[in-house]
């Protein structure tokens, strides 16, 4: 057995919920929006119907949920709207990490494990909150780029390295996380 | 409780709600539109959740069970919850106890604890919990004549196997389970709706086994779950456990003997002294138990409240670890909160109250019964899925998955599919291919859990995928579903993308019972077994066969004639006659083949139904309102067909 995918998107995350693609969404109304949907199409309201209308429904109510989790992540969306622009994405198909951003995580990460053998979790919660900050510069600069050409394949392609980049911050910051979490066990 | 109600025999079935506890049950139901828990003829409603297992292969629930454990420790079982959807080998049977347990013959049997009862007989939690669900059915039976569909409570923390669990056990009892429901959302669902709460809440659960904390949003009816969290093995049950630790050194026991009876009755009695004492200790300051000694003689044991507390704070601790996380994981600062909402009997403990009060920063709020609020929102759930109140259209659950599922690869590694606190219904998909030419099968192990070895996660269960077509290593592509439905139990489906062809998965449980152990024990249990169980397949095709046909002619008849395919209406009205036409026979087969039908006359205009019921929210308007305007509006499975395109080019 070997997997080949991953793909957590069934249908297109935008049109699932029925609201035009961007990047700067408004989050609020899409969380309206999903909600609406959902008491729509939540198993609940069809405990009566027959077995396919449940499963039809049950299909849906999958897809308005997965809408919700994509639109609400930035690097989801990101990847959303670049699929729908025709630029393949997922790590893999798009290009190399610079050595630059490589080297950079690495010590930040070198760090991190050094602060977390020796339980300094003030450095820890230091740390993550820069990279919080790394975070929020890196979807900015996304955001920009995707407010100017918000369709052109190629031009979108720039894009590609600081979503890679968001990637690693986004581990680290899980990684941060769990060390936070260990702190209390 | 009107005359008509007792005296009607054809009075129409009505649903119930249920909360099974690890100490006591509660089943309750809807009257003039509010729920009322159901009480025996001593006015209980609170059943004790222990079963006694005679020697003559009686069984006694409740009450009178309860009263036999002193008697017979190891027959009476008590807490049953602990154990259901564990295995064989699980540490739970490890703690301080007094049951024997079966030594698993084989691979089958340990995935499953078995209690060694009156004469030898073994009975799995399975059929404990159903022995007290089914005199739960009986309670309900004798008040409202005929019970229909039924929710039962389940922790929220609760994983795939307990839930599973859970519902065979429901099954077992012969009831038609409509919903599991996480216990802290029913505590929402009962205080949010009597309140009229609107905003941020957090629900701290502690029952007699387990722990849930839940972060909601109330709003509109509609609750939200943000997160969730908890402790499935965690209690008042550990707590009687400490203090029983403490009890049995003064009775000079310090080491229990669990194979002897004599063993198990006196951790019986320990166990049962520190549950005396736990509770007057909510009351008073300490307490003084007079013990037997080892040897003969008494002891005189004096517990205070300062000791007691000290004896529980690590357990209570273990509660403030998950909250935190709960919270985090909700995106929310305690201050956001706008109130606490305290469920389950060991909220009652004042440690208890001053950590909740402390740990939140606020002081929970305290005008509800934590005993009963979780079987008045099963009660009310049952009636909103039963469609009994119209009033409550507008009431919504959205609920999350506790745990993280995923599956395990190559190297031992949990590879999550589906993190914890995604909403549910959730599904993924992962596309899989062969490693050898001609290869025609391959096994998937999925495991729930956060940690990042699979074996460190719970293994749920093994699938196994048939009926590959023979190709060349690499070529087959093998696209896995995998769905987790409202009650949060997972199925998982595949299908060979290049040919289409829908895989055969055969399903091996690590934990629990296989459907078909279910059904042979469902059969065991009736009184003409297999003559019996067709009996009652025969009923319930009918009562579904009932359903759609009367769901099927109401949409027909709201619909407009324009809203058809050509043919189409008739083909349904058709394929309606031919339901009616076997409804009353005697082949539940023959009923079944019909409905299938209808299935498949109606389901492209419930695809179309859908979407405009869909369109109708978007737009804010009625369904009505939206008529013919959206008859070309694209359904989401266009939508489907041209991502695909797109993929593949």
């Amino acid at each position: 057995m070997a997997c080949l995918d991953s793909y957590p998107g069934m249908t297109d995350a935008f049109d699932s919920l029925g609201l035009e693609p961007c990047f700067d969404l408004d989050l609020a109304h899409a969380e309206e929006r999903h909600r609406t949907l959902s008491g729509v199409l939540h198993p609940d309201r069809y405990v009566k119907s027959s077995a396919s209308e449940r499963r039809l429904a049950l299909g849906r109510a999958i897809e308005v949920n997965q809408a919700w989790r994509t639109l609400r992540d930035p690097i989801l969306r990101a990847e959303c709207l670049l699929i729908r622009a025709g630029v393949p994405v997922g790590e893999g198909r798009e290009p190399k990490p610079s050595p630059e951003l490589l080297m950079a995580m690495m010590e930040a990460r070198e760090e991190l494990s050094d602060a977390n053998k020796l339980r300094d979790f003030l450095a820890i919660e230091r740390f993550a909150a820069s990279m919080k900050l790394r975070e929020r510069e890196l979807v900015g600069s996304i955001s920009r780029a995707f407010a100017v050409t918000p369709r052109d394949a190629v031009a979108l392609t720039a894009v590609l390295p600081e979503l890679g980049a968001l990637r690693y911050v986004r581990r680290f910051l899980a990684d941060a996380d769990a060390m936070l979490e260990d702190r209390e066990s | 409780m009107s005359l008509l109600e007792i005296f009607d025999p054809a009075a129409a079935p009505r649903p119930i709600g249920i909360d099974l506890g690890t100490t006591n049950s509660i089943v309750a139901r809807m009257r003039d539109g509010r729920p009322v828990a159901m009480t025996n003829c001593d006015l209980e409603a609170l059943v004790p959740s222990a079963v006694f297992y005679d020697e003559r292969g009686q069984v006694i629930v409740g009450t009178a069970a309860l009263r036999m454990a002193a008697a017979h420790p190891s027959d009476t079982i008590v807490s049953v919850k602990r154990f259901v959807g564990r295995g064989a080998h699980d540490q739970e049977t490890r703690r301080l106890g007094t049951y024997r347990f079966a030594e698993p013959a084989n691979e089958d049997e340990a995935r499953s604890v078995r209690f060694v009862v009156g004469n030898g007989r073994t009975v799995t939690p399975v059929e404990v919990s159903a022995a007290i669900l089914a005199s739960l059915r009986q309670l309900a039976e004798d008040e409202l004549g005929s019970v229909g569909g039924a929710v039962i409570t389940v922790p929220a923390y609760f994983d795939d196997a307990q839930r599973q669990a859970t519902r065979d056990a429901g099954r077992l009892a012969g009831l038609d389970v409509l919903r599991l429901l996480n216990e802290p959302t029913a505590a929402a669902l009962a205080y949010g709706l009597e309140h009229r709460k609107t905003g941020l809440f957090a629900v701290y659960d502690l029952g007699g086994g387990t722990f849930d904390v839940t972060v909601l949003r109330l709003d509109d009816g509609v609750f939200q779950v943000k997160s969730t969290g908890g402790d499935s093995a965690l209690g008042g049950d550990d707590m009687d456990r400490a203090l029983a630790e403490r009890l049995l050194a003064a009775m000079d026991v310090l080491e229990v003997d669990r194979s002897s009876t004599g063993g198990r009755e006196v951790v019986r009695l320990a166990l049962d002294a520190a549950r005396q004492a736990k509770h007057a200790l909510t009351e008073r300051e300490s307490v003084v138990l007079t013990l037997p000694k080892r040897g003969g003689g008494e002891a005189n044991v004096t517990v205070t409240r300062a000791e007691f507390d000290a004896l529980i704070a690590p357990l209570v601790a273990r509660t403030g670890v998950a909250c935190r996380r709960a919270l985090r994981d909700a995106g929310v600062a305690r201050e956001q909160l706008d109130g606490v909402i305290l469920v389950g009997g060991s909220t009652r403990v004042p440690y208890v109250r001053r950590f909740v009060e402390e740990l939140f920063g606020k002081a929970p709020l305290g005008d509800i019964d934590p005993d009963l609020v979780v079987a008045y929102g099963a009660a009310i759930q049952a009636d909103i899925l039963a469609g009994g109140d119209e009033r409550r259209e507008d009431v919504l659950l959205l609920d999350v998955l506790p745990l993280s599922l995923g599956i395990e690869t190559m190297g031992g590694v949990a590879e999550k599919l589906l993190p914890r606190n995604t909403s549910i219904p959730a599904g993924a998909r992962q596309v899989f291919t062969t490693y050898a030419d001609n290869q025609t099968g391959f096994e998937l192990t999925v495991v729930q859990g956060e940690r990042e070895l699979a074996a460190d996660c719970r293994r749920l269960a093994r699938f196994t995928l048939k009926g590959v077509p023979p190709m060349p290593a690499g070529m087959a592509r093998l696209e896995v579903s995998f769905r987790v439905d409202a009650d949060g139990l997972l199925t998982v489906t595949a299908k060979e993308i290049l040919t289409g062809i829908e895989q055969d998965v055969t399903v091996t449980p690590s934990y629990g019972l296989t459907d078909e152990e279910v059904e042979q024990m469902l059969i065991d249990a009736l009184d003409h077994g297999e003559s019996d169980f067709e009996k009652r397949q025969l009923a319930e095709r009918r009562v579904e066969a009932e359903r759609i046909v009367m769901a099927t002619v109401a949409a027909l008849a709201r619909e407009d004639a324009g809203a058809f395919e050509p043919g189409e209406r008739e083909q349904i009205s058709d394929a309606v006659a031919g339901v009616r036409a076997v409804l009353n026979g005697v082949n539940s087969r023959m009923i079944q083949a019909r409905i299938e039908i209808l299935d498949e006359a109606t389901k492209a205009w419930a695809g179309r139904r859908m979407d405009r019921a869909i369109q109708a929210a978007i737009t804010g308007k009625r369904v009505d309102d939206v008529g013919e305007s959206v008859a070309h509006a694209r359904g989401v499975d266009a939508h489907v067909a041209e991502h695909r395109g797109h993929k593949s080019d």
